[in-house]
């Protein structure tokens, strides 16, 4: 689909001549955009809790306590323990690490080489841009958590994989949007004055396609970061995510959570809630990034 | 418009070719085969190397894979999807008995998303960076963020204890007892609806916005005509199209998006066919899906773009 | 003293065991003193489709819950009084006194539901296809009858089978539910017919199947047993979703799970219904297991392989899995509980089966440190991804290996991966292997273990093994097979070939209304459901 060429300019003119400092930008960001700003908060506290899990954590994640099964929340534990007594703040707080490690991982892999890809294609024209693309209609023609799944089934159930499982549906994804950019940034008068002034390929890409398709690039990227906690979930559900006794919050939902959902609802309830903030943290967030970088570009 | 037309089918066989060959190779390099699980059974096995080979001749799985591809697609040319590895029935009747289900669901859910979304979507963007904006927008990227297995899961239970309402454990057609059949599928329907809901409430509020902003409607504001009659003659009318477009992708994924909700519900539908069919290794029953649900997208996304490039004949040079 | 009070609990457990057995067998007992009604259709779930409809060809419970009632068999388990063998078409039967020649009388007027009679012929022609497959045809269970030369049908009611060397094990195969006899003429005609039909001789036929979503079986007025059966039918509805199967029940949509139940449902089921409902706690004739790569190093040496098996504190996995999987029995290769079985004492002696968790620990310790791995090693543990028991069980190994120094990775994969590392490729270093039978007969339990079995997963061959099976297999006498068997168990688990974990037990819900159901120690037999019936419906 058509996305007009306005970007560019956009991009110039969001450029005042003297920068305001930063922290005068976030205010600005804040005032401007409340809800972004709370998604921000959001994820800035997922952030801390997953860097600071191993001193925040009262328990190990992966330590059963058979004395303290099916504990319900208390002073002991704040949210209770689990069907092997290993305590749930703790594997919540451990899990925000690999949740947020598959959702940037899978995105930034995903988004980067679809961003290459698109820029390359933009960039090539001709035979490239034709096969790439296709390849690239190859991939979109299949339902996202279809692919993810038999990728996963291929590599096996472990953290690194699902990032590439979740990654791949991506590629095309962001592929997509970035070409669009690209290309009416290449029909721009001084890519072809500096083609004219003998710049190599790579050189054109990298100081003039590169920096420019970066708006689109971080728009795809924050949208897809929430998309990907999701993904991991849901292979976690089918069997394909992260193998016990990984802390994964999908794993945590999916495995006990419904046999014990009338008895300990708490082993279900937190994990779950715990994705839903994550995913609502950043889609609040690239929401608005999106309104601020570009308000006509609502590819998904 | 006609070579628009005939580019654009052209650039379909490859795609078409191209998933072919993707799934096919996914399902061949994917460990396992389908020989070994029907004779080891479900929990221990017991199984003669030879059997295991005769199987697998039987199955045509000693061929070379460019061999098994061609019969394949030779196959799918003459409309003849092949038989099912694991179940021995022909592939197109084993669909043929999930997709009245999972079309039913989708078209359902469909509705639904569209019957919530539209007027809370136009009812952001009308009162823009109000209350009634940020709660709209809250909800519906909060229901995108609530993975949908466990929304279901929740359901479940909550009807379980309180109404004793179970997943439906046979599919009842509408045209055979459409009461019955609404009973067992308005959890799961909902469940769905409201997911794709938060995602078209977020697609109409922008559109409208930005249809807000555009001229005509501000002349059409400064001649006094009254606010609503201005939203929806003029707004919806020109906000419908990008939303028609994403509704009809979303449908085009949601037969094959089931997979997880269907899952949860225990519907016998495409989507847990599929999961089923990669689990049992049954290639045939998961080259011919893929190649289905591939197929309906393709076909969706290009009666969109002709429908844009009828709108707008600029694109066509594109 | 001391010895007296560990044992205790072992005791407590048989004693348990046996209170359990007798009051269910009570139990049936007291429910077919009843006057039976009449009448009704019973209403089922079950967590799966079958690849096909022919129980020679598969060894799912998926496969024999559907069909076990359209069929006849020549014997059968009692279904009031496990594991005691009665006839089923064979109404008498003798052997000869050197255990070769089984000559069988079969029921005279016993018609299949297409109204042709079932001869002899009908039950040579089954039992060729199961012993003697043609090409393109399988059978999961050949190997259970290598003894058998040839079939005769000498006369229409005579079936007599020849063998070539004494086989303690023959009719116990012969009362599988899976040997179900079919008309002649359709497997002339193709052998797999039955993959796709199903006509047979049994209390139901066949009425209605549609994949995915239900089975079902209608009365069979021409049955040979008098007044049999009282269900008018019974239908089966499929869900693979534990939680839709249990809500199922739990609204009185269906009546029984003949599989198991996780805990967690049962408790809630119950809750909520209180004394509509009963719960039969059975025993399972299956072991969770696991099987170490002999192959693969460091598992080639004998201590590393000990040492594994000493880290599991298997009374303590019993108490903590019990509840969440029903595995719940410390045992060896043959059931406790069993026959078979090695009495507690003896099986206390071997390596990682004493009670003392911390002196065991301390022992793997010390032998990892001999084998040259003071700080331990890290492995990649395979399993299934499946919830129940496969993960809770690797959950618990991989928390007890944790604590002598082994580090372990969990790899769960698909059931075709699983197999096909577990079995094809041995590509795997230790990994999660059930064995579950249909009783408890030591061919079935033990052939895993004789070299080149391709059961035999950990690919480990010790000729004393291999000589103790076949002896055992040939032993007639009971006490002399009891005692090979025992002493080939002992070799098997001193030298951790492989490891036994627990053996499993299972949570049977049914509604009360169904009467006269007694739940077998497996989920194979008495399927039948001839004497079952409804109190109301």
């Amino acid at each position: 689909m058509a996305i007009n060429g306005s970007l560019l300019e956009n991009a110039v003119a969001a450029e005042p001549a003297t920068r305001p400092t930063w922290p005068a930008q976030l205010w600005g960001f804040a005032r401007g955009k409340p809800l972004g700003a709370a998604g921000a908060m959001i994820i800035v506290g997922l952030l801390a809790v997953a860097v600071l899990a191993p001193t925040l954590a009262p328990y190990d994640p992966y330590l059963p306590d058979y004395g303290a099964q099916f504990s319900s929340p208390g002073a002991d534990h704040w949210l209770g323990t689990d069907e092997f007594g290993r305590d749930v703040l703790s594997r919540v707080m451990h899990g925000a690490r690999i949740a947020l490690f598959v959702g940037f991982a899978a995105s930034f892999l995903g988004c980067s080489l679809g961003g290459l890809l698109g820029v390359v294609s933009a960039y090539c024209g001709g035979t490239v841009d034709l096969l790439l693309e296709r390849a690239m209609d190859v991939l979109l023609a299949f339902p996202q958590l279809i692919l993810a799944l038999a990728v996963a089934s291929i590599l096996g159930p472990a953290v690194p994989n699902v990032v590439i499982a979740v990654a791949i549906p991506i590629i095309p994804r962001a592929a997509r949007v970035v070409r669009a950019t690209a290309l009416s940034i290449k029909e721009n008068v001084y890519v072809e004055a500096a083609h004219g002034l003998g710049a190599t390929h790579y050189r054109v890409i990298r100081q003039h396609l590169l920096p420019n398709v970066l708006a689109p690039y971080l728009i795809i990227l924050t949208a897809q970061l929430g998309t990907a906690i999701l993904a991991e979930a849901a292979l976690s559900y089918l069997g394909l995510g992260a193998a016990e006794p990984t802390p994964s919050w999908g794993l945590m939902l999916s495995g006990s959570a419904p046999a014990y959902a009338e008895k300990a609802p708490w082993i279900g309830l937190f994990p779950g809630v715990a994705i839903s903030l994550a995913v609502f943290g950043f889609s609040l967030f690239g929401d608005s990034l999106r309104d601020v970088l570009d308000p006509k570009l609502r590819g998904r | 418009m006609r070579t628009y037309l005939a580019k654009r089918l052209l650039l379909i066989v490859p795609t078409l070719l191209g998933v072919a060959a993707v799934v096919f190779l996914i399902m061949r390099v994917i460990p396992g085969d389908v020989s070994l699980l029907i004779l080891g059974g479900d929990q221990t096995g017991r199984i003669d190397p030879q059997q295991l080979a005769a199987l697998r001749h039987q199955l045509g799985l000693d061929q070379p894979l460019a061999v098994q591809f061609a019969t394949w697609l030779w196959g799918v040319l003459r409309l003849d999807f092949g038989t099912s590895l694991w179940t021995g029935q022909p592939v197109i009747d084993e669909v043929l008995i999930r997709l009245p289900l999972s079309l039913e669901v989708a078209i359902l859910a469909t509705i639904v998303s569209v019957l919530l979304a539209v007027p809370l979507g136009m009812l952001a963007a009308v009162r823009q960076d109000t209350w009634v904006d940020y709660a709209i927008r809250v909800v519906s990227i909060g229901g995108q963020a609530i993975p949908s297995f466990w929304v279901g899961i929740l359901v479940i239970l909550f009807l379980v204890i309180y109404f004793g309402w179970g997943p439906p454990l046979e599919f009842t057609p509408p045209w055979v007892d459409p009461w019955a059949n609404f009973q067992q599928l308005v959890w799961p329907v909902v469940t769905i609806g409201y997911r794709y809901a938060a995602v078209t409430t977020r697609m109409t509020r922008s559109t409208v916005l930005e249809v807000l902003r555009e001229d005509y409607i501000r002349t059409a504001w400064a001649k006094g005509l009254r606010e609503r009659a201005v939203v929806i003659r003029h707004a919806l009318k020109n906000a419908m199209l990008p939303v028609i477009t994403l509704v009809g992708t979303e449908f085009a994924f949601l037969i094959g998006g089931l997979v997880v909700t269907e899952t949860v519900f225990t519907l016998n539908g495409v989507g847990r066919f599929v999961v089923d069919a990669v689990a049992h290794r049954d290639y045939p029953v998961v080259q011919a899906l893929v190649f289905l649900i591939a197929l309906s997208f393709v076909v969706v996304n290009l009666l969109i773009d002709l429908t844009y490039a009828w709108l707008d004949p600029r694109i066509r040079y594109h | 003293m001391t010895t007296l009070i560990r044992r205790r609990p072992a005791l407590v457990a048989l004693l348990t065991l046996a209170l359990i057995v007798t009051a269910l067998a009570a139990a049936g007992r007291l429910d077919a003193a009843d006057t039976p009604r009449r009448g009704g259709v019973l209403l089922a779930v079950i967590g799966a489709d079958p690849p096909s409809l022919d129980p020679h060809q598969e060894s799912t419970f998926a496969n024999i819950e559907l069909v076990a009632p359209l069929y006849s068999t020549l014997l059968q388990l009692d279904p009031y009084a496990y594991p005691k063998i009665i006839g089923d078409l064979a109404t008498e039967w003798k052997i000869s006194p050197d255990g070769l020649t089984y000559t069988f009388k079969l029921h005279p007027d016993v018609k299949f539901h297409d109204g042709s009679p079932l001869t002899a012929a009908d039950v040579k022609a089954s039992y060729d296809k199961i012993i003697f497959p043609p090409a393109g045809v399988r059978s999961v269970r050949k190997n259970a009858y290598t003894a058998v030369s040839q079939v005769d049908a000498p006369d229409p009611t005579t079936v007599v089978f020849r063998l070539k060397f004494p086989s303690a094990s023959l009719l116990a195969n012969l009362a599988s539910p899976w040997n179900v006899i079919f008309p002649k003429k359709y497997l002339d005609q193709d052998p797999n017919y039955f993959k796709t039909h199903a006509i047979g001789s049994g209390p139901f036929k066949f009425k209605n199947y549609t994949r995915g979503s239900t089975f079902e079986g209608e009365r069979n007025p021409a049955y040979f047993v008098k007044d049999r059966p009282y269900l008018d039918g019974y239908k089966f509805y499929i869900s693979p979703e534990t939680s839709v199967r249990a809500a199922a029940i739990r609204s009185g949509r269906a009546y029984i799970e003949f599989r198991d139940l996780p805990s967690a449902e049962v408790e809630a089921i119950r809750k909520q219904l209180g004394d509509k409902v009963a719960v039969q706690e059975t025993p399972m004739t299956g072991e969770w297991g696991i099987a170490i790569n002999n192959t693969k190093k460091p598992f080639d040496d004998v201590r590393v392989r000990r040492a594994l098996s000493l880290g599991i504190d298997r009374y303590t996995m019993a108490k903590v899995l019990q509840p969440l999987t029903g595995l719940r029995y410390v045992g060896g290769l043959m059931r406790p509980g069993s026959e078979w079985a090695m009495s507690p004492a003896e099986l206390e002696k071997i390596p990682g089966f004493g009670r003392d968790a911390e002196k065991n620990r301390a022992e793997a310790r010390k032998l990892l440190a001999e084998a040259g791995y003071p700080n331990g090693f890290k492995m990649v543990l395979k399993n299934r991804n499946v919830k129940l028991p496969y993960q809770d069980f690797a959950v618990f190994l991989i928390g007890e290996w944790r604590k002598i120094g082994i580090e372990v990775e969990h790899r769960p994969l698909e059931t075709a991966a699983w197999f096909s590392d577990g079995q094809d490729t041995g590509n795997f270093e230790v990994i999660v292997a059930p064995t579950v039978e249909f009783m408890d007969d030591p061919d079935q339990f033990l052939g895993r273990y004789a070299t080149g079995s391709t059961q035999n997963w950990g690919r480990f061959s010790d000729p004393q093994v291999d000589d103790l099976f076949s002896r055992q297999a040939r032993a007639l006498d009971h006490n002399e097979r009891k005692k090979l068997i025992n002493q080939m168990e002992k070799r098997v688990l001193e030298n951790a070939y492989f490891m036994t974990g627990l053996w499993w037990s299972r949570n049977l819900v049914h509604w009360t209304k169904v009467r006269n159901y007694v739940a077998p120690p497996n989920h194979y037999t008495n399927q039948k459901l001839q004497d079952v019936w409804l109190a109301e419906d």
